[in-house]
């Protein structure tokens, strides 16, 4: 996969382009506007994460541009901004997606894993992690080839924690990530823990192994091993 | 009191102090001119009288006859003129009454006689009642041109200042407002009027700099939180670091987080207060935003055990969409946090009315001081202590009202509109 980063922030910018090299994505980097336009006409990407606000340029108009020489890609944009104009002309050119910044990198790290999904042809739409299936069209959770009903909450937990396997996943990222804006209402982060409970219980009764890990004061890990 | 009422105090003290002084002076002058009159009548009367006496032996006896007023007395020696004032008693109106004599010595015939000629002072009295009654319609004359002249004033003379009061009485800075006026005769209303105008000019554009330069802040802050976040996200993946570590970095991370969140509620704060959100025209159903809500939030309502009555309509105010959520939000959310395990939450909505009861420890200050920033009833940590506070400025910017009222367990948030 390969991902084109538009962001003036230098020190960001390494921290996502690290996160993202992590997965196996190859992912470049754009510092303003200029290269960003170049980059876009002569490569193609599978997602471009674009910051709206460059030192030489809107990062709308290299929206507009991309979706004129390659409207397939995937676009996300992370701002600053957080105005609802900005939200709707980004998603109203064509975007996929807006975080706002301060986002966690494995929330970006799953939402460029959706858009791409979204993106891609019906075949490769599944998602597999060991004896994990899943459907994101049917929301369908299969573990060898057998049904488990999860909750809403549950099927995005499962589907979050796939999308950043192998990683350590604070409490807060995931609270955020289910709850968004009402994360503050986890006034302690026991709240998660009954929902990752639920989830590894019902995967283990259909005979997944253990694959959530608990990494103590921190959060959660998702791995095979 | 008002102005014009203080001068007409002011006016009325005077003008009847005036009044009184000038009919006093009145009063003593004309009474001076009377006397003086009388007193030169009653000379002539003397002179007549004596010319007569004197001739009397070739003039009719009847001719003295000068009615009551003349008396003649004969006496043995005569005395020293003199003019007296007594009350004598009148018969044709039986009472006594004022009355001045001239009392002079005539030698008719050998004789001594003692000649009184008296003047009734009956216009002493009527000159009195005709003053008195003279300053009485003058001031209350004067009283009642006063008060005409004074409610005239304040309706086509003090009008424009009334107009900048009632201005100036209703200004909101929130609202950026300049206040201008149509130009003024009055040289001192034209110049409060922009003296006015001039103020509130500066106030808008000093308060539009600081919201400008708030969000700006908060802005520029959002980089260096994502830098800062990120790089934990990243430290995190570290598989060398210690437990240790691991857990300070969490609480650094946890500290960030709160730190972002406290940031973009602030943002939007301001935002919302420098008017960013314009309603629209239509009204705006809360209905779909209740239900999703709630739906967003039924695991949390669930584990709570918190049962949540709804008896909503599809109606709502006129308002930015976003603004409509984000005021329902905070209701809902402030009714699930500081609720009590196994409360309850009652939603009514109603055309103009939007009410959220929820159950709840007591709170032991005045609620309508929970709409405070940062105010926080209790230790609910992760809360920011923003959400009531941002709710209120919703509502003030939209024209809604919001408040707080607790009833018993109940705690009753009400927007209106």
């Amino acid at each position: 996969m390969k991902l084109l980063l538009i962001e003036d922030e230098k020190a960001l910018a390494t921290s996502i382009q690290n996160y993202f090299q992590r997965e196996n994505f190859i992912c470049e980097w754009a510092a303003d506007y200029q290269t960003a336009v170049e980059k876009i006409n002569i490569y193609r990407y599978d997602c471009v994460l674009v910051d709206l606000m460059l030192p030489d340029g809107d990062g709308l108009d290299a929206v507009r541009e991309l979706k004129r020489s390659f409207p397939e890609t995937g676009i996300i944009i992370i701002s600053a901004k957080n105005s609802l104009d900005d939200r709707i002309t980004g998603l109203n050119l064509g975007s996929d997606d807006y975080l706002t910044k301060p986002f966690h990198l494995s929330e970006l790290n799953a939402r460029v894993q959706a858009v791409i999904r979204r993106r891609s042809f019906q075949g490769s739409q599944q998602i597999r992690f060991g004896k994990i299936q899943i459907d994101p069209q049917e929301h369908l959770v299969l573990v060898d080839q057998q049904e488990i009903v999860l909750t809403r909450k549950e099927y995005d937990l499962l589907v979050y924690l796939i999308a950043n396997k192998n990683r350590v996943l604070t409490k807060e990222s995931i609270a955020e990530h289910l709850w968004g804006d009402d994360a503050d209402l986890m006034d302690n982060f026991d709240f998660i823990y009954t929902h990752i409970k639920n989830l590894r219980k019902k995967l283990m009764d259909k005979g997944c192994p253990d694959y959530l890990k608990s990494i103590y004061g921190v959060g959660y890990k998702f791995s095979e091993q | 009191m008002k102005l014009l009422e203080r001068i007409l105090k002011y006016q009325i003290v005077t003008s009847l102090s005036v009044l009184t002084l000038g009919a006093v002076l009145f009063y003593f002058s004309v009474d001076y001119l009377i006397d003086q009159e009388v007193n030169k009548e009653l000379m002539r009367s003397k002179a007549k009288v004596s010319w007569q006496l004197r001739h009397i032996d070739e003039l009719p006896v009847y001719i003295l006859q000068l009615g009551d007023s003349l008396q003649l007395d004969q006496v043995r020696y005569p005395g020293q003129m003199a003019l007296v004032e007594r009350k004598l008693f009148n018969e044709f109106e039986s009472e006594y009454q004022p009355y001045r004599q001239l009392i002079f010595y005539e030698r008719v015939e050998g004789a001594w006689y003692r000649v009184t000629i008296s003047k009734l002072l009956a216009q002493r009295q009527q000159l009195l009642e005709a003053v008195v009654m003279t300053v009485t319609f003058i001031v209350a004359l004067l009283l009642i041109s006063l008060l005409l002249l004074n409610s005239w004033l304040s309706r086509r003379l003090w009008r424009p200042f009334y107009k900048t009061l009632r201005a100036l009485d209703s200004y909101e800075v929130e609202k950026h407002e300049v206040l201008t006026f149509p130009k003024q005769h009055t040289v001192e209303f034209e110049q409060l009027n922009q003296s006015v105008t001039q103020f509130t000019d500066r106030l808008a554009a000093t308060y539009q700099n600081l919201k400008e330069f708030t969000e700006n802040a908060s802005h520029e802050i959002q980089t260096p939180l994502a830098v800062i976040l990120s790089k934990i996200e990243g430290l995190f993946q570290d598989e060398s670091l210690k437990e240790s570590q691991l857990v300070a970095l969490s609480e650094i991370s946890e500290a960030a987080n709160r730190l972002a969140r406290l940031n973009q509620a602030l943002l939007l704060l301001t935002k919302i207060e420098n008017r960013q959100f314009l309603a629209g025209t239509e009204p705006i159903s809360l209905v779909p935003i209740i239900n999703r809500k709630l739906r967003d939030l039924e695991d949390l309502i669930e584990q709570r055990e918190i049962t949540v009555k709804t008896a909503i309509e599809p109606t709502g105010p006129v308002m930015h969409p976003a603004l409509a959520e984000v005021l329902v939000n905070n209701l809902l959310t402030n009714a699930i946090r500081y609720n009590i395990n196994g409360g309850t939450i009652d939603i009514t909505l109603h055309a103009g009315k939007l009410v959220v009861r929820n159950t709840g420890s007591p709170i032991h200050i005045d609620p309508e001081l929970m709409f405070e920033r940062f105010r926080k009833e209790g230790t609910h940590s992760a809360s920011l202590g923003l959400g009531l506070a941002l709710a209120k400025t919703i509502c003030q910017v939209n024209g809604q009202t919001l408040r707080y009222e607790t009833d018993g367990p109940w705690h009753i948030l009400t927007v209106t509109w």
